[in-house]
Order: C-alpha cells, then structure tokens, then sequence
C-alpha cells in the first residue's frame, strides 16, 4: 500500500471524528458511485468515505459493494480478499444486487479461483439470463477451467446479445486460441486491437499467436505496441525476445528479455502461480536464446532452473538434453 | 449471604470448605523470585513433573491441508468441582484422541481421559471420526453447578454434559449444536448474550475449506509446496446459539446480526466494551477486518468494527488476526490514563504487530500497539494470548505464543523461522509494555509452534500459571515461579437467577491501589479457555475496600473489608 494512502486514511479518519460529515447518506453513496465508476485518482478518499458511512449504517449493502470496488480497483492482493469479504456482505445483505456477481467473479479469476467464478457468473445469469458482460465473463471461466468449447459458446451467446462488446470478443479470441483455432483466433483479437482496447493481454495473446503462425514481423509490432500499453509487464518483453529470436535477432532477443526478468519480492509474490508462469517462461526463453548463441553453460543453468520449477517440461527436458549433447561433443573423444 | 455478612473479612475455606489456598505439598525445585537482572515474572516449565505428557498430533501431510497448520487449544476446567483447575487439551487429526488431565492437588496430573469419555476420536466411520479437531470452551450450559465442555471441529462439534461423577455424556445431537458436518469451527465460547440466566454458544467459523478441494500454493518446486494463503477460500459466517433452557440451542446467528459470510474467524473474545451491562463479542480474522458486534440487548448485536476503528490496523489494512483477549490493560484507576474500559489485544501475521485497540471511552478505539511497546511482535506469528495479571502487581500483562503458518517458511524467507519464542510483556502501568521474554527464565527461551494459550492458577498459590498447546509437539505447562510483587484475590462466582459460574458478571475492586474494573469471563485466547475464576492483582494493598459485583442477572452485591490472598466464593443473592 503506497505511504501515501496510509496518510491520507489516518488524517481522514481524524478530520471525521472532529467532525462528520452531514450529507445524507444516500448522497454520500452516489458521490463515491460516481467517482469510483469515472476515476481512480481519489481511492483513498473513496476508501474512507465508504469507511465512514459504514461506520453510521454498518448494514448498508450499498456501501459494502463499494468498498468492494474501491478495494479490487486498489489491486494490491491483501485487499482482495478484504473485497471478496465486502462483496459477499453486500449479497448477503441484498442478493439483489446481482452486478456484485460480476465483481467476485473476476476476482476470483484473478486469484485463479475459475470454479468459484462460474459459480457467481451461473447465479448472476439466473438472475439476469442474457446478460452479455455475464456471459462473456462465464466464457473466459470457462476458458480457465479448460473447457474451450464452452467459453467459445457462451462469449459467442455475449457477442450476439451485444456485438459492439469488446471483453466478450477478447474472451472468445482467447478460447479461439486455446482451442487450436489459430486463425479464426487472430482474426477476432485483430478486432480486438485495431479497436484500440487499452489491455496488454490483447497485444500479448495476439503477439504470440503471431509467433506461432510464425508472422514474426507482425508479432514484433504487436508486441511492441502492447508495451507502449504497458511497459512493466515482463510477459510482454518475454514474448518480444521470443520473437526477435525466432527472426535471427539473438542479440537484440537478450536484451530484450533481460528487460522482462521477474523481480522476485515478497514471498506471498513468489509463490502466486501467476509469478511462478513468468519466472518459468523467462529461464526457458532465456535457455533458448542462449543455446542459440552457442553459451552452452549458460543454456543449460536456465533449462535446469525451469527444471526445478517443473521437473517434468518436455521443452525444457529436450532442451538440456540437446545442449548436453553438445557439451559432450565439444569434449576431445566426447561425441561418437 | 455475602451482602450480609459484608464487612466480616473473608477467609476461603471457614466460610465456604473450598480447599485452601495453595495445594499441598507442591514441588518446590523452583526457586520463587527471579535472579538478580531478571524480570519479577518467571516461569518455570513443570510439564514433565506434573504428568502432562499430552503430544498434539497435527497430522501434517505433503498436500499441505490447510486444517493441518492451526493446531488445537487447551482449556482450564474444574470438571469435579474440587476447587482445582483440571486440563484438557484438544488433539487434531482425525481419530486423534484428546486428553483430559486431573488436578492431583499437588503439582501433578492424572491422565483421565477415557473415564471421562472426552476421547473426541469418534466411532470408526462416523463423521465425528473424521473431525479435525480444534477449539475448546468451557461453561455450565445447564446450571447443575457442574462445568460442561465443547469442543469444535473442521467437521461436526461436540458438546460433552458433565454428569457429576469424573464423566461425561456426548449431548450434541440432542443440544443441536453440532452445525453443520463441513463447517471449519475454530474459537468458541459461552455467554449469556441474553441475560436469561443461561449461557448461549458462540462459534466462530474460518473457512469454506473442503480437504478433496485443496490447491497447490507455493512454488512447484520440490519441498516448496506451502499452506495456502487464506485468501484461496471464501470465509464462512460464525454461529450463535441460544440456550433455550432445556438442554437446546436454537442456531439465531442471522436474525442476530453476527452471520457475515465474510469472516474468517479464528480468535473470539467477549466483554461489555462500553459498560452497558450486555457481553458485546470481538472476533479476530484471519486476513479481513476483525468484528465487534455490539449487544443492543434486544437479541441481537451490530458490528461496529468501523465505527469503533477495531477492524484494521493503523493505516487501515486488514491483518490476519488469530488470538484476542479483551481487558483493562491500563488499570488501576488511580493513574490517569484509565477508564476503567476494556481495550482489545489482537495477535497477528509475522511481519504485522500485534494490536492494542485502546478503549477511549466515546466509542472509538485506537490502535496504540507501537507506542504501548509491543514492536517487539512484528516478526513473530502470534496465536494463543492472554491478558492477565502476571505478577500480582494490580495491571495486566501479556502472554503470547508464536509458531508460524508455514512449516517450510525458511525456504522462502531465511530470516523467518516456523518455532518461534514465546513473547512476555510486562505492564509497567499505564497500559506501557516492556517485552521480558528473555528475562523470564529459561522456559521462556524455548521455541515452539504455539498455537492454544489459556491461564489458570492450577496451584492456587495466587499465581496465574499457562499451558500452551503447540503444533506436533508435546504441550507445556508453565509455573509461574516469579516474586509477587503483590496481593491478590480470586473470585469463584455461583450464580443464582444468573448462570451458576457468573459468566459476564461486572466485578469492580476497591483497593487504596486503585480501582479496577474486571469482568467474570473465560473466553480469550485462541482455540482455548482460561479459569472460570477471576484472579485480580491488588498489588501492595492489604484489604479490600470494597468489591461489587453486577450479575448478569441484574443484581448489584456489594462487600465490603474483604481480607486479600484468598479464593473467595461469592454466591449471588
């Protein structure tokens, strides 16, 4: 949590206890519905409002649901459970409110929980049936779960029910691909992107679909456009080195993936899959390269270090393998 | 009969033929009073020499099942009545049985168990026999004057009635307090939330956790793999039952207002916070804000952690909270910083303090754990705890004991380990700490992975004693052996129109020390339960001004010159 925000909710916290505020409450909430919909750069004044009116109606399903929000935009993973709490008071105290569904599924797709989203989504639909951000959301659940043809279906449900809906697109682009319909795959993230939707998993997917088809020029554009999205995300970079190596780049491949090597922090970090998928992906990215330049040692320590991640990938197994030949081959009488 | 005779010192066994104050021929090898530099609190560990040869067993497996990490609690119960505290450790994995020990009144223990019927290992097949086992509380649910036990359980609780004769009877399905077979129950408690005379349960509930559905967390490498963080599973909202006074409970956790589906409850502490006469209940979670709900004493209670600012931690994160306890830590009412309110003590994750919420008296709360001295808690993992009077001196002090989540915790963080030392902290007034840990003997430089904590005088020698129950390892009893630095009574509550062990009465002690405010209450800690008796320090004060007691039941008793040192029976009228 930035320094800031502990600041600002400590002097919030005593400016209220000098004085709370009188608004009805009410207006209150539809002040910070208003700012959480159209803006992130007041969350912590959001945070404590809600914190506030809590404090006057601590029942106000309202509130909770808001808080929930305000929370999840936050992103840090220690008030994503704090949200999942929220958003479950707020249906328990009203279980009309049906877009909080919405909310706790993408959380728990977020925390690698597809079982518990398509939960939610099934519910929400019940509720709701039809509703395209439902359904395109089910669809990448789905997705999650290994069922492809499902979520090709329902994002297809979504698309019909709301052509012009980007997610719903993006989600079915995603099955396409996960289904080994590459092409039909890139046609619809290719939407996606000329439509300008500001998400770097887009670039990301329709990059390495690029890679695959081996449309490797088109793969380094796509790519580098992702990270003008968004510079930080090492799965960008490491996509982009697998690129320019597999256009004879290898120099310009390293540097590249050097740029995306993941930060190992704390150990709640270190330990989430998402992080683990990186870590993997870039040591055998970075194997691969380097096997290419002939730095055979180095090659095999990056291969042996996805190893340990996953002791049984075949990739990185042959790969070890190959270089070990090679190594053995370099010895005088090594290779016969 | 005592607002009668008020003003007659009291002396324990004349007036009520309860044992005397100290057990007979109690072992001595400890020397009373500390070494010269040490702290006045000492404890000495007598598990061996007192016959507690209690092993938890966790059950611990390479799936790294999550019930497997939070260990069991341990609860102080005078099961027959015979003026000394009794011990009975709850064991873990399934089948697993628990142990009750009997007080031999001279330091050591008798192995009771399967006499008593408190085993807990269930008939092979059934869903008790797949239970995890986890919390203890402790409480006379149908007022024969006799403590009964209840036990929880990642599976089906259980309630044992005590029949009088050193047995008990498995009344659960009668009782219908068993809840659901899936439901993860931690902390527990009886209360009469009501006032009716009876004692209600109250059940916190962790998580929605199934053991065929328990994912991988940690890095897949070899030996990597770790508990999950709790964030992985929904939370499940906590129980109330009400007493119906026909050895039933009716289950009115939602129209009492304390079914949130977002807690993830592992500590639960009661105590009248604003001193309105109704037990309000404090619940600790585990990674979400922390709860309190208010007694409105309609039946029903509301959560006030905003309100309150008892939820998160100073920058106003949530923690993971674990063990509480709820008391007057800045008592006696002759220094000025008291209001004779009860402040609330949290313990937390490693690398989170634990937290002292100071009660000021309009409602609100503020965490003052860094300037109260407790920083000395931010690397250890925190679980059982205790506010009690350590050293006899008239304010509470701290006992705390840590072990981490992770077994493997050194794999990912080198300077993190899985046994940790206990933390003692002594009251220096005020509600100012000082962290005595390494100066309170050498027990308390043994490392263990702590997880129950409850305190009773099991000698009745005026000094609190501790019995923690540690992760697969063999539990500890810890004398206490430091100097008193003062006087001391013990309070034994019989209840008449009120429960018959006073459970929520409102004690208040006049002494020229000061006035305190205490409340007859059992239910601290984590996964445990303390003496029924309140033990208050009086410090240098020689008699006892003046002592009320507000029943639950109504009744306000007062004494008065009440001699100090003492057991003292105080039936209501």
């Amino acid at each position: 949590m930035p320094a800031g925000f502990r600041t600002l909710v400590c002097a919030a916290f005593v400016a209220w206890q000098a004085a709370a505020p009188s608004a009805p409450i009410q207006e209150r909430l539809e002040r910070v519905r208003a700012e959480l919909y159209s803006r992130t750069d007041r969350l912590a004044e959001n945070v404590t409002e809600l914190k506030q009116i809590l404090a006057l109606d601590p029942r106000s399903a309202d509130a909770h649901m808001l808080l929930g929000i305000a929370y999840s935009t936050w992103g840090s993973k220690e008030l994503k459970g704090e949200a999942i709490g929220e958003f479950r008071q707020a249906l328990d105290l009203n279980p009309r409110l049906v877009e909080v569904r919405f909310f706790l599924a993408r959380l728990y797709l977020d925390l690698g929980r597809a079982g518990r989203a398509r939960e939610e989504l099934d519910a929400a639909l019940a509720q709701t049936p039809g509703n395209p951000e439902f359904l395109a959301l089910l669809g990448e659940a789905e997705r999650q779960l290994k069922n492809p043809r499902r979520a090709i279906e329902v994002t297809r449900q979504a698309l019909q029910a709301d052509p012009s809906f980007a997610p719903a697109r993006f989600y079915l682009a995603l099955a396409l691909l996960d289904a080994s319909q590459r092409d039909e795959g890139i046609k619809e993230m290719e939407q996606v992107v000329r439509a300008g939707a500001p998400v770097a998993d887009a670039y990301l997917a329709l990059g390495s679909a690029y890679v695959e088809a081996g449309r490797t020029a088109d793969a380094i554009a796509t790519l580098s456009q992702g990270l003008r999205v968004d510079a930080l995300r090492p799965e960008l970079h490491i996509a982009l080195a697998r690129a320019y190596r597999s256009k004879g780049l290898l120099e310009k491949a390293d540097a590249e993936l050097m740029l995306g090597k993941p930060k190992r922090s704390a150990m709640s970090d270190s330990s989430d899959y998402p992080y683990q998928q990186v870590e993997l992906d870039f040591y055998l990215e970075r194997g691969m390269i380097k096997l290419q330049r002939g730095q055979l040692a180095a090659a095999a320590e990056a291969f042996k270090k996805v190893l340990e991640f996953e002791p049984a990938h075949e990739a990185a197994t042959r790969e070890l393998a190959e270089v070990n030949r090679r190594l053995r081959a370099k010895k005088p009488g090594g290779a016969r | 009969m005592l607002a009668a005779l008020a003003g007659v010192p009291w002396t324990l066994a004349a007036q009520r033929g309860v044992p005397p104050a100290q057990s007979k021929g109690l072992p001595r090898a400890e020397s009373r009073g500390p070494a010269p530099g040490a702290s006045r609190i000492q404890f000495a560990d007598v598990t061996a020499r007192a016959g507690i040869g209690f092993v938890h067993k966790s059950g611990a497996t390479p799936e790294k099942r999550m019930f497997e990490t939070f260990g069991s609690g341990v609860a102080w119960i005078d099961y027959d009545n015979d003026g000394f505290q009794d011990l009975f450790f709850v064991n873990g994995v399934p089948g697993s049985p628990n142990a009750l020990y009997h007080n031999n009144h001279d330091g050591t223990f008798t192995d009771v168990t399967a006499r008593a019927g408190v085993e807990g290992s269930g008939a092979p097949g059934s869903p008790a026999a797949a239970a995890a086992k986890t919390g203890a509380a402790v409480g006379d649910f149908d007022n024969d004057g006799y403590l009964d036990l209840y036990v929880t359980a990642l599976g089906p609780n259980t309630l044992y009635r005590n029949n009088h004769d050193g047995t008990f009877s498995d009344v659960t399905a009668s009782a219908g307090v068993g809840g659901p077979p899936t439901e993860w129950s931690t902390s527990t408690g009886f209360l009469d939330f009501d006032r009716d005379g009876d004692l209600d349960l109250y059940v916190a509930n962790y998580l929605d956790y199934r053991v065929a559905d328990n994912p991988y967390c940690g890095q897949a490498k070899e030996g990597y793999r770790m508990y999950c963080h709790p964030t992985m599973f929904d939370g499940v909202a906590d129980r109330l039952y009400r007493n119906e006074g026909n050895g039933t409970f009716t289950d009115i956790s939602k129209q009492a207002g304390i079914a949130n589906p977002a807690g993830k409850g592992l500590g639960v502490a009661f105590c009248d916070y604003d001193r309105d006469g109704w037990t309000d209940i404090y619940v600790a979670n585990d990674t979400v804000r922390n709860f309190l709900y208010h007694n409105t004493g309609k039946g029903t209670f509301v959560d006030e952690a905003y309100r309150a600012a008892v939820g998160f931690d100073l920058n106003g994160r949530p923690q993971a909270g674990m063990g509480t306890d709820c008391a007057d830590v800045d008592g006696p009412s002759t220094r000025q910083a008291d209001n004779g309110l009860p402040e609330i003590f949290v313990t937390n994750f490693s690398e989170e303090l634990n937290t002292l919420y100071e009660n000021r008296g309009d409602g609100l709360f503020e965490d003052v754990s860094a300037k109260a001295g407790l920083g000395s808690g931010f690397l250890p993992l925190g679980f059982g705890t205790k506010l009690f009077d350590a050293d006899n001196d008239g304010d509470l002090d701290i006992h705390v004991t840590n072990g981490h989540v992770i077994d493997n915790v050194t794999l990912y963080r080198p300077t993190l380990s899985y046994a940790q030392k206990d933390l003692l902290y002594e009251n220096l007034g005020g509600g100012r700490f000082r962290d005595v840990t390494a100066e309170a003997g050498a027990a308390l430089q043994a490392t263990r992975v702590g997880r129950g904590l409850a305190v009773a005088d099991f000698d009745n020698d005026g000094l609190l004693d501790v019995a923690i129950s540690s992760l697969n390892q063999p539990a500890v009893l810890l004398r206490n052996t430091g100097a008193r630095a003062g006087n001391w009574i013990m309070i034994r509550a019989k209840g008449r129109k009120s429960n018959a062990f006073g459970l929520g009465a409102t004690v208040t002690i006049e002494t020229s020390e000061g006035r305190q405010v205490r409340e007859i209450n059992n239910v601290a800690s984590y996964l445990s339960s303390n003496d029924i008796r309140l033990h208050v320090g009086l410090g240098a004060a020689k008699i006892i001004q003046r002592i009320e007691v507000a029943w639950p039941g109504g009744t306000k008793q007062v004494l008065t010159n009440v001699a100090v040192n003492q057991i003292l029976v105080i039936d209501e009228p």
